[in-house]
This record gives structure tokens, C-alpha cells and sequence, in this order.
């Protein structure tokens, strides 16, 4: 199968409307930076705290946020996260002004307190407490009644097994709904898992994930997010201009670099998306990948340019990007496909990972052809128009020998190249 | 099969099962420390633990604090007002007050009467550290900076390593505790699901001191009436510990300067010291500790000593008698309260005080959940990328589909002989090279379908289109390679996974691509000494 049989596509024809269509794009990026609600920072950035929470029932989020109001933990957000028949809720707290309070216990106590179900508030939550607590209580009442010997086992180690499995059970079905459920873990004692249901609450709640980040490090992590961008996008720079020794060609690539990237952050904003660390990672990715789709089609270029008979730069670039038409789509198709998996099934904490990818691979493809080559152009076009008007100024008393030595240096420089194309062949 | 053919099939082979073979082993190696059952853990297990899994794979904590250096350098300036005090009492000068202005700076009022050649000598011998200089009778210290460096270095080593022996302690399997910058300490505990222990037991940052009392307890007000409302330069106004059913917060003046530290520990354990039997902390000095502490209580005789721990005053208890060695700390503990504290002070006091900077807790439920998610998307994602590949490439295309196989093997091996953690963006990283990885063969097969139109014979075409693709692969490797470099130089835990994921990958990639590839080609067609057509 072959979508593109030897194209012959003027794409830089349409050079200056591509140029319009970015510049638009990329305002209405900004407009979605600055004007609009503005970038959304997580709390990697901002700082603040943020909890995950799955239910066993279906949470009723106006009550919850009552309860949320009412510890003063200042602005407060709650929203439901994942799939909605998982029952699991997202609450954000913003950074606290004063230091000390765990935030984390806090709201925790609320809730649950809010929610009790009536039991005795001194036993083990079996859906928040770990191993250790589990393991310290059965130690202490020794339902297995191993402490007073007759047994070579190790209590604490025992015990400490037995909470393991029940913690493990509590993982496999997500949440326990009452104490009762705890007759399923295997390997484990009837006596302890009697001991489990006498003695122990199973509470409203697992704690999926608590996260907790203060304010300089939100400022530290945003400084060294700016830096990395900004200095592997230098790297890159540096890298093609040395790679073909030519400016303009390291200036196209970054300048389609700096392209996509304003435009894929400047989206991600007006979709109000949460922008955190995996998105940083993605966007460097990107920085990856939009230079890796320049470097093919440059690459090209240049080869091109050895052949012996001069042609206009713009019909080489024309032909490069034909040429490498095929491989373009095709490859960013396959990348494509991945990345559209990872956002269909790759859960919350991807998804918004794989969506920077997608935009980012869609303008990336666009931009290696539309920005990177069409700038190439520009840019010779620019300095030759330059030149040509300096010239009459400069050649007013023409030296007899030096001008032939210019013009003999990159004819010979050509010859062994030639050559060298010849002998592959 | 020609010889050259033959021995490149012999190396991909030996790489590949050396490759399985040692993610195998690792596997075992891995699985054998969780596995509690009697014998060798099934090779289904070890198959499953091969790959280190990150804290936001696997669960448990990670915490960033930072230590509050001043705490230490404050250590060192009470250190040097205590010598210098001691000086002047041996060698008979005498000195005025001293104001203790900075954490690491300090004055005191010299009068006209002081024999200042002594003073310098001694300041020259003892508080070499310290430079000084001489504002119109009061000499002014000031701690050096390389001293005030190693000070400070210092804490933080120390912080390290009383973390370290307590967690140890604690027994955490595979716990992480690393420096981080200038004062920040990392500490990443995988599989703890206790974090409200954990992080009090950190936390808990045992900063004993011992300071006499200068006047309390009582209300802020009433302590600083005498001064109106100022605290003097010399004490400070500590809060004490709240009893059950107390009304009213109570306060003590102390002096600023500690007669012991939690540096002056040699042991500490629980033991029932009150009157009705209540849970106590009795501790034990070391013999520097116990010399410094039997000449403060001897010299002050009657009056009170106050016992802070995190700068919360304990308990104040009279001194009656010179004590040397030993003291008791009490409270209203709890038997639980009072192990913790003797634990804490016996793995050592952290030598200043900790904040918490950044927490996070992942609980196993949603590593699970997140894996289930990842492995699902990266099995569907390559799926689609193999079918597109056959179907636009039919013969080759399969050639391409088993480059990217091994590429996934041996990546999968060399992360678990590497030792490099696996997390949830590694996971897209995985993904995201097996698209990428995909390019290589695209450039190459894009590349023979060129030299075929051109009318070269199918041979010719392979093997140029091998050879001229070779430099771009290069190309396009070193861009993400560059932008994966400056990823893992940004990069926390989750993020650095990813940057490691895709270097390892995109290395692969190179050699199942361009090597590989090219060797199931000379496969299919190296046989034949001439070919008319090529699936491609």
C-alpha cells in the first residue's frame, strides 16, 4: 500500500498563508495564557494540596463540600475524577499561609467525622489505616493465641502477615464496604478475621493518593521547568546548526520548535487542562520530536543540494518535502496511534500527558513542513536581497586576483563530493 | 547463509536470551526479598517483578524536607559563648553580658578593666572560627563563612543519617534518603502505607535542649511585664507543653544559650519515672555532655531546669542536687509516646530542625489501577501500530513488527539489569518509543521503495536504502536523545523515569532497527543469488 506515489506538492506556495494561520494560532494560544482564565497550574506549581479519594458509595459532592468548608482551610475544590462509577472524588486545597497544619489530616478527619456511620471512632479504619496499625492491634490482641508459646512462629511476624494479606485484599476489591468483607483475604486465620469483624470500622473512604507541595518548591519546580525547556531548546539549536553547518537551517528548526510549543501550551490553556509536571515531561518530549520530523526533512535538503545542477532553493525544499512526504505522515500516524491509546486508556494521570502529545504532534508535523523550510527560504532570500545591494557599493576598485579565489574554493569543495555520491551508487 | 549473515544472527541471539536471561535472574533476585513462603518464588512472580516500579507504581510516601540550618549554626554560636565563658573563668578576665544578635553571630560588652590581651589569646585558641571586631567596648563575633559552610554541610549529613537510622529502624524495605540541592533532603519510602507514622516519626525532629529558667510558668503578659512586653536579648520565651484541661496557654523565660543538647546523648529508653507511675524518657550522656551538664547544675543549685523538646517545654523540674550523667524527661506519655521518644533520641536527635517541603502518598489501590491503565494502553497502542505497519508495508512490515518486538524485550531487560525504576510516565515512555522506534524502520523501508522506483535491482535497493537512511536515524536518535538528557536534569522521581525509559529505548531502537531489520532482510533475500521482486 502507498497513500503518497511520488507527489509533486507545491507546498511553499502557500508559505505566507501557513505563516498567517501559525501567527493565528499561536494569538490565540496567548489569549488563552494571559487573557482568558490563564494557564491552570497544579499543585506541582502552585503549591496547595491535593487528595484522592474512592468511596463506597456514590459520594454526594454538595455534602462533601459542606464539610470541606467548614475546616477554614481557605479556597477548596472537589470534583469527581475518573470513571463516575468508581465513585472516586479529586479535593484540591489551596497553600496554607501558616505552616504546621497537616492538611491532609485535617481534611481526612472532617470527612470522615461527617460521614460517620456510627462506629466507635477508636478502632481501626480498616479502609485507611495501613499494615503497621492493623498489625500492631491484632498483635496486641493475639486472636491466634500464639503468645503463649507452643508455637515457633514469630507473633510479630504472623500478625504482620496477616494485616499484609488484608491490606492486600483491601487493594483487590478497591474498597471493604463493612468488616465483613474481610472473609475473603486467603491465608489468613478464621480467628483473626473474627477478631477483624468484632473490632474493627470499615470507613467511608480509601485515601487513593495525598499530595502535599509547599510554596517554594511549587516556585523551584516552575523555574527549573522554564529552564529545561529553554535550555534544550538551545541545545537543539546548537546541534543542527553544527549538524549542517548553517544558521539558518538551526534557526528554522527552533523557530518551529518555539512554534509548537506556544501553540500546544497555549491550548492546553484555553482547555483549561492542568498543567503539571507529566505535561512539563510531555512538552519536552515534544521538543524531542518536533526537531527529530526538521532533521528528516533538512536532511534531505542538503542532500539534494549536492547534486550538480543548481536549482532555486525553494524547488529543492519543494522536492525534500515531497520526498519525505510519505514518511512524515506515516510516521506521526503510528506515533499517533499510541498516544491516542494512551489517551483513551491510559487513565487521568496520562491523559492529559497524551493530549499534549497529540496537539504537539499535529502542529509538530505541520511545522516541519510549513515553518521550519519556509523560514530557510526567507531567511536566504532576506541576506541575498541584502547583499545584492551592497554589492555595487563595495566592488568600486575590483582587485584583478581575488575574485577568482572565492569562486574556485567551493567549486573544488564540490568535486570530492560528487564523487563520493557517484561511488555509493 | 553467508558467514557475515551467520554471525550477526549468532549476535542478535546472544544479545536477546542474554537480555532475557537477566531480566529473568533479576526478576528472582527481586522477588526472593518479598517472598515470605517457604523455597524459590514461582517464576510467575518473577517474571512480574523484574523491573524496579516507582513510588507512584507500587505505592508508599515521598517526602522532601528541608533542614533548618540556622537551628545548627545556633548550636555552634552557644558553643562558642559557653568556651569563651569558661575561658574567662580560668583565666580570670572578666566579661560583661552577652547579646546573642544572629544565629551565627554574637557580641559581649567588654569592659575597660578587662585584661584585653588575654581576651584575644584565648578568642585566638579557642574561637578560631570566629572573627571579630571591636565597636567602642563590645566585641562583635561573627562565625566565618567556610566555618559557617561546614556548619551547616554538616547538619545536613547528620540530618541524613539520624533519618536514615531511624527509618532503618522503622524497618522500610529499599528506603531511599538522598540529598537534594544545598539543605534539602529526599526520602522516598516505597510500599509504606502509614504515612501519619512515617512522617511523625521523621518528623519528630527530637531537638532536645536543656536551659535554665529564668522565670515561669505563667501568661505571656505576666513573664514579660518586668521588660515591658520586650523579650530580653539574653533568654527566650518558650511555650510549654499543654496539659489535659488546661485553660490557658503557659509560657517560661529560659536562657537563650542550652546548658545540653540532644548532641550530648549517648542513650535514651522509656521507663516509669512519675510519682503514679506515668511513662517517662530517661536519658544517658555522653562524658563531654555529662562534664558540661554536672557544672551547670552544680553552679545552680535551685533553680529550675527546663527540658524542650522541639520548643515545647516539657518539664521544669527544680534542680535539687550536681547531676552528671543522666536525666529523666516527663510528661503525660503514653506507653506508645514514650518508646517513639526513646527511639527517636537513641537514633539520634536530628541536629536541627525539619520542614516539610512536599508529601506525597500514593496508596496501592491506585498503583495497581495505574499499571492495569498503562499496560492496557501500551499492549492496544502497539497492536495498532503493528497492524498499520503490515498493512502498508505487507512483507516488511513484519519485518518491522519483529524489530519492535525485541525492541520491547530487550528494553524491558536492559531497564531490569540497569536498575532503573519504572513509572507510570516511564510507562508512556515505553509506548511512546515503541511510535517512535517505529520511524527508523518507516525511513528505511521509505528509502527502498525510492532506490526500486528509480529502477535499481531489489538487492541494490535494500542496501542502499539501509546505508542512506543510516545518517538521518542518527539524526532524529541524537534530537530526542538531547531533549530526553535536559528531561531527566528537570526531572523528580515519576519524570526522570520517563527521560531514562526513552534514552534506553531510543538506543535500542537503533540496534533493532537498523541492525536487526537488516539482518532478517539478508534472511529473506541473501540467499538467492538474484531477486525480481521485494515485499515491500
Amino acid at each position: 500500500m502507498e497513500l503518497f506515489r511520488q507527489t509533486n506538492i507545491d507546498f511553499l506556495r502557500w508559505k505566507w498563508w501557513a505563516i498567517g494561520a501559525s501567527w493565528l494560532l499561536i494569538v490565540i494560544g496567548f489569549f488563552g495564557i494571559f487573557v482568558q482564565k490563564g494557564l491552570k497550574f497544579g499543585i506541582d506549581f502552585a503549591g496547595g494540596t491535593q487528595i484522592a479519594l474512592r468511596f463506597a458509595e456514590k459520594p454526594d459532592i454538595e455534602h462533601l463540600r459542606k464539610l470541606l468548608d467548614a475546616t477554614n482551610l481557605g479556597d477548596t475544590g472537589i470534583q469527581r475524577y475518573e470513571d463516575p462509577a468508581k465513585n472516586e472524588v479529586l479535593i484540591r486545597v489551596q497553600q496554607q499561609k501558616k505552616e504546621g497544619r497537616d492538611v491532609t489530616q485535617d481534611v481526612m478527619t472532617a470527612l470522615r467525622q461527617g460521614l460517620a456511620t456510627g462506629g466507635d471512632p477508636s478502632r481501626v479504619d480498616l479502609n485507611v489505616q495501613g499494615r503497621d496499625a492493623l498489625s500492631g492491634r491484632l498483635l496486641a490482641a493475639d486472636p491466634d493465641h500464639l503468645a503463649g508459646g507452643g508455637s515457633n512462629e514469630n507473633p510479630a511476624d504472623h500478625y504482620a502477615r496477616a494485616a499484609e494479606r488484608i491490606v492486600a485484599r483491601r487493594t483487590q476489591v478497591g474498597i471493604f464496604r463493612s468488616p465483613a468483607d474481610v472473609e475473603g483475604t486467603p491465608d489468613v486465620s478464621q480467628a483473626v478475621k473474627d477478631w477483624v469483624k468484632a473490632n474493627t470500622n470499615a470507613g467511608p473512604f480509601v485515601v487513593l493518593s495525598a499530595e502535599n507541595v509547599g510554596p517554594q518548591v511549587g516556585a523551584d519546580l516552575q523555574k527549573k521547568a522554564l529552564w529545561a525547556v529553554a535550555l534544550s531548546t538551545l541545545g537543539m539549536l546548537v546541534y543542527i546548526a553544527l549538524r549542517f553547518r548553517s544558521l539558518p537551517f538551526g534557526v528554522g528548526a527552533v523557530v518551529a520548535l518555539i512554534h509548537d510549543t506556544l501553540i500546544t501550551v497555549g491550548l492546553l490553556a484555553l482547555m483549561q487542562r492542568e498543567f503539571n509536571l507529566v505535561v512539563v515531561a510531555a512538552l519536552l518530549t515534544l521538543v524531542g520530536y518536533s526537531v527529530n520530523d526538521t532533521v528528516v526533512v533538512y536532511d534531505r535538503i542538503r542532500e539534494n543540494q549536492r547534486t550538480p545542477k543548481k536549482e532555486p532553493l525553494e524547488t529543492v525544499i519543494n522536492r525534500s518535502i515531497n520526498q519525505t512526504l510519505s514518511r512524515t505522515v506515516l510516521t506521526s500516524g503510528a506515533t499517533m496511534l499510541v498516544v491516542i491509546a494512551l489517551f483513551i486508556l491510559g487513565g487521568e494521570v496520562l491523559n492529559t500527558f497524551a493530549l499534549t502529545l497529540i496537539i504537539g504532534i499535529i502542529v509538530g508535523t505541520y511545522s516541519s513542513i510549513y515553518v521550519a523550510s519556509p523560514i530557510v527560504v526567507i531567511w536566504k532570500d532576506f541576506v541575498e536581497k541584502r547583499r545584492a545591494k551592497r554589492v555595487p557599493v563595495k566592488v568600486v576598485p575590483p582587485p584583478p586576483a581575488e575574485p577568482a579565489l572565492p569562486k574556485a574554493a567551493p567549486a573544488s569543495a564540490e568535486a570530492p563530493r560528487q564523487k563520493k555520491k557517484k561511488n555509493r551508487r | 547463509m553467508s558467514k557475515k549473515v551467520r554471525w550477526r544472527v549468532l549476535l542478535i541471539l546472544v544479545v536477546v536470551l542474554g537480555t532475557v536471561a537477566g531480566y529473568v535472574l533479576t526478576g528472582y533476585q527481586h522477588a526472593r526479598k518479598e517472598w515470605i513462603g517457604a523455597g524459590n518464588p514461582p517464576l510467575k512472580l518473577a517474571m512480574k517483578s523484574g523491573i524496579k516500579l516507582g513510588l507512584d507504581l507500587r505505592g508508599g510516601i515521598h517526602l522532601v524536607l528541608q533542614v533548618n540550618t540556622a537551628d545548627a549554626l545556633k548550636a555552634e554560636r552557644d558553643d562558642a559563648v559557653e568556651n569563651l565563658r569558661n575561658q574567662a573563668r580560668e583565666k580570670s578576665f572578666t566579661l560583661g553580658d552577652f547579646e546573642l544578635s544572629g544565629p551565627s553571630s554574637f557580641a559581649v560588652n567588654v569592659s575597660a578593666q578587662t585584661d584585653t590581651a588575654r581576651l584575644e589569646e584565648a578568642v585566638k585558641r579557642f574561637l578560631g572560627d570566629w572573627s571579630y571586631n571591636v565597636v567602642g567596648g563590645k566585641w562583635v563575633f561573627q562565625l566565618k563563612d567556610p566555618a559557617r559552610r561546614a556548619a551547616e554541610e554538616n547538619a545536613v549529613s547528620q540530618a541524613i543519617e539520624t533519618i536514615r537510622n531511624r527509618v532503618d529502624e522503622f524497618g522500610v524495605a529499599e528506603p531511599l534518603i538522598a540529598r537534594e540541592g544545598v539543605d534539602r533532603i529526599l526520602v522516598q519510602l516505597p510500599g509504606v502505607d502509614d504515612p501519619k507514622r512515617v512522617k511523625d516519626l521523621i518528623k519528630n525532629t527530637a531537638f532536645l535542649e536543656l536551659k535554665l529558667v529564668e522565670s515561669g510558668p505563667s501568661d505571656r503578659a505576666a513573664l514579660l511585664a518586668p521588660t515591658s512586653g520586650q523579650v530580653p536579648p539574653t533568654l527566650d520565651l518558650v511555650e510549654a507543653k499543654a496539659e489535659p484541661g488546661q485553660r490557658q496557654d503557659l509560657y517560661y523565660l529560659v536562657r537563650k544559650s542550652a546548658v545540653i543538647t540532644g548532641r550530648d546523648l549517648k542513650n535514651a529508653r522509656p521507663s516509669r519515672t512519675g510519682q503514679f507511675g506515668q511513662m517517662g524518657v530517661t536519658f544517658f550522656l555522653t562524658a563531654g555532655g555529662a562534664e558540661k551538664f554536672a557544672s551547670a547544675t552544680g553552679a545552680n543549685v535551685g533553680k529550675q531546669l527546663a527540658i524542650i523538646l522541639d520548643n515545647r517545654v516539657q518539664s521544669a523540674p527544680r534542680i535539687n542536687e550536681r547531676i552528671s550523667d543522666q536525666g529523666v524527661i516527663q510528661g503525660s506519655f503514653t506507653a506508645e509516646e514514650a518508646n517513639d521518644l526513646a527511639l527517636v533520641l537513641r537514633a539520634g536527635a536530628l541536629p536541627a530542625g525539619l520542614t516539610y517541603l512536599e508529601e506525597r502518598t500514593v496508596g496501592p489501590s491506585l498503583g495497581a489501577d495505574s499499571i492495569r491503565n498503562g499496560i492496557t494502553a501500551s499492549i492496544v497502542g502497539a497492536l495498532l501500530v503493528f497492524i498499520a505497519v503490515v498493512v502498508y508495508y505487507r512483507r516488511a512490515g513484519w519485518n518491522a513488527v519483529i524489530a519492535l518486538i525485541l525492541n520491547a524485550i530487550l528494553l524491558a531487560g536492559a531497564m531490569a539489569l540497569l536498575g532503573s525504576t519504572l513509572t507510570l510516565p516511564g510507562i508512556a515512555g515505553f509506548i511512546l518509543t515503541i511510535g517512535m522506534a517505529v520511524d527508523s524502520n518507516v525511513l528505511i523501508f521509505e528509502r527502498i521503495r525510492e532506490e526500486l522506483r528509480g529502477g535499481r535491482a531489489p538487492k541494490t535497493a535494500i542496501e542502499n536504502g539501509f546505508a542512506k537512511a543510516f545518517a538521518t536515524i542518527i539524526d532524529t536518535h541524537i534530537t530526542i536523545v538531547i531533549s530526553a538528557i535536559f528531561l531527566f536534569q528537570f526531572g523528580t522521581g515519576p519524570v526522570k523515569g520517563f527521560a531514562v525509559t526513552l534514552v534506553i529505548g531510543l538506543l535500542i531502537s537503533v540496534f533493532t532497527a537498523v541492525f536487526v531489520s537488516h539482518t532478517i532482510f539478508d534472511l529473506e533475500y541473501g540467499r538467492r543469488a538474484h531477486i525480481d521482486t521485494v515485499s515491500i
